[in-house]
């Protein structure tokens, strides 16, 4: 029987639809994602939420006592990460060449940074089998698997030097900041968009939050008055977004890192309204839930089948790209591409679910 | 206005003596089967500066397929640093990408004012319009984004190029593509920046092609030989850029 629906299921339900709608740029229900009144966005919430779930794997019952155990497991998690992430790359490289030679339109063998495979297959593939190269809006796996990689690393530190985790992290994360230094793309020169020397710093957050002990426990006991605090900086930052008044990054003091909005580097202003946004939206699932068990079930199950119904979504959503080209966009359009993409994300988590039934009977 | 050898030669012939003298200039060539460039005699002030003051020419690339517009093969540095380094003697240049390939010209202009206070450009290569086409995005949007880009970047004593879109003989008559096109030139226009042409370019070169009973290069632009030549359009752009005087204030 899939596990009841929860806060962590739900939230994470809420992030995988989030990320199909923003992945399909222009789209019109883009507008109505809440990255339009948060300097923060969907990624940030994916993320924590897996170091969550890491957090509650590792502190659970039946995770494996034995150390070396643990490790395995964690490890065979980032290879079953790592294989989705080749799975879906190949998918969209064969999408967008069908998608090329269907609409004759070569220029479509160029979106997303596919162009180096086309033209330099050779060195391009063994980029996408090292993660060092990434197709655009496809490169959030990546980072998944390099931070699960480190997981038993975190698991580790967490069993035997648990004072020790979070500020070795925030360590990383500053130094990042202020030399600064990210992961390289190659064969095409340039960077991850998702730089995992900062990003690790949400993940480990998110674990050692969701843990009932140390600072996990000290938010839980005063998450009333963390909430009060943290209201005015998400009204704040909202209006700084929907106004875009932010300043000027040019004028900003150096390291500028430590002080301007950017995503690729969860930049602390990024980091801290995230924060803020999860203490005050976590208000909000005990008193909403029982009145939309729909929408609460719904969410959970994409949230308790999130890897596959992530990998689904990212194929989605540039199938949705390619439909929006095809046919010019229109809002009727946008309509169908939603509907229908978001009702083959709940077929996913369905058969998903049904599957793992079928196999707990067997 | 399309510039040919000629008019670019002329510019760098009037040049002021002690620049001839530090630059030891000639003007970079483009390869026959590149066509022509269409692009117009605009001054790229701050660049001239870094290069008038021995600094190092900062060479920012943004947009999609950026690293390929920059030209060569992945082991060598790329084409358009090798030319303009030939080509102009004691240039110095260092091109840095953050190309994110799928982004849409809102996305990149956020980031756009990143990596200018991070990296400190003279000059911008914005690789811009295509996605917008094909995500559909508002024309309106889409040129009020680029324009309070360049005004920013202005602001900001940054140069600016624009790479305006492909061609391809399938779009010439898809809607969107061609109005966001139209609205590309009406922003260079306006905000009198420079623009490679690469559609008019390629659609020269198509014709000549057809003229000659060759095939029409349909995958222009994704082969090397294609990347190669957009180097080539860009060296050329910048090499005259560095040495046109200065034009009048653009229309507001």
């Amino acid at each position: 029987m899939p596990r009841q629906a929860n806060a962590v299921d739900f939230w994470r339900g809420f992030a995988l639809v989030s990320i199909f709608v923003n992945h399909i740029p222009g789209i019109w229900f883009e507008r109505l994602t809440h990255r339009n009144v948060s300097i923060s966005d969907s990624a940030e919430l994916f993320v924590f939420l897996a170091g969550w779930s890491l957090g509650l794997l590792v502190s659970s019952r039946s995770a494996a006592p034995n150390s070396a155990l643990l490790v395995f497991r964690l490890g065979g998690r980032a290879v079953t990460i790592y294989a989705a992430q080749i799975l879906i790359s190949s998918i969209a490289l064969a999408l967008l060449a069908s998608a090329a030679y269907a609409f004759d339109n070569p220029l479509i063998l160029e979106w997303h940074n596919a162009a180096a495979i086309f033209q330099e297959p050779a060195l391009t593939h063994i980029g996408l089998v090292l993660l060092s190269h990434h197709l655009g809006y496809f490169d959030i796996l990546p980072l998944y698997v390099v931070l699960m990689l480190t997981a038993p690393a975190i698991a580790m530190l967490d069993r035997f030097a648990r004072p020790a985790l979070l500020p070795l992290s925030f360590a990383l994360y500053f130094a990042a900041l202020m030399v600064p230094f990210t992961a390289r793309t190659w064969p095409v020169e340039g960077q991850w968009f998702f730089n995992p020397f900062t990003w690790q710093a949400l993940f480990v957050l998110g674990f050692v939050l969701s843990r009932n002990m140390g600072m996990g426990a000290i938010v839980r006991r005063h998450i009333d008055g963390i909430r009060i605090a943290a209201l005015p900086i998400v009204l704040v930052t909202a209006v700084m977004v929907v106004w875009n008044w932010f300043p000027d990054p040019t004028a900003l003091p150096e390291p500028k890192l430590l002080f301007l909005n950017g995503k690729s580097f969860l930049t602390p202003i990024r980091l801290l309204q995230f924060l803020a946004l999860i203490a005050v939206g976590s208000a909000m699932y005990r008193p909403v839930a029982p009145h939309v068990p729909w929408l609460t079930e719904f969410l959970s199950s994409l949230g308790r089948n999130s890897l596959n119904v992530f990998c689904v979504a990212s194929v989605l959503s540039l199938v949705g790209q390619i439909i929006r080209y095809r046919y010019a966009a229109s809002f009727m359009v946008d309509t169908v591409v939603v509907v229908v993409g978001i009702s083959l994300l709940w077929l996913t988590a369905t058969v998903s679910e049904w599957r793992e039934r079928q196999k707990s009977q067997s | 206005m399309r510039v040919g050898p000629v008019l670019a030669l002329a510019q760098l012939a009037s040049l002021s003596p002690a620049a001839r003298a530090q630059t030891d200039t000639q003007l970079p060539t483009i390869a026959k089967e590149c066509g022509e460039i269409a692009a117009a005699d605009t001054p790229l002030p701050h660049s001239a500066a870094a290069l008038r003051d021995r600094r190092q020419l900062r060479i920012l690339a943004i947009g999609a397929s950026s690293a390929s517009m920059l030209g060569g093969t992945r082991d060598t540095m790329p084409l358009l640093e090798q030319i303009l380094e030939r080509s102009i003697k004691g240039l110095d240049v260092e091109i840095i990408n953050r190309g994110v390939s799928g982004e849409l010209a809102s996305a990149a202009a956020e980031r756009l004012k990143i990596e200018v206070a991070l990296n400190h450009p003279d000059v911008i290569l914005w690789q811009v319009g295509t996605n917008d086409a094909f995500a559909q995005v508002p024309v309106e949007e889409f040129e009020s984004t680029v324009r309070e880009m360049l005004q920013w970047l202005r602001k900001h004593n940054v140069d600016a190029i624009l790479i305006g879109l492909h061609y391809m003989k399938q779009l010439a008559t898809h809607e969107h593509y061609q109005a966001i096109r139209a609205s590309l030139r009406r922003i260079v226009a306006a905000e009198g920046v420079l623009r490679i042409g690469r559609y008019e370019s390629t659609e020269i070169l198509a014709r000549t092609l057809r003229e000659e009973g060759h095939p029409e290069p349909s995958t222009f632009g994704l082969n090397e030989g294609g990347y190669n030549c957009m180097a080539q359009y860009l060296a050329r752009a910048i090499a005259v850029g560095l040495f046109a005087k200065p034009s009048p204030k653009p229309r507001p």
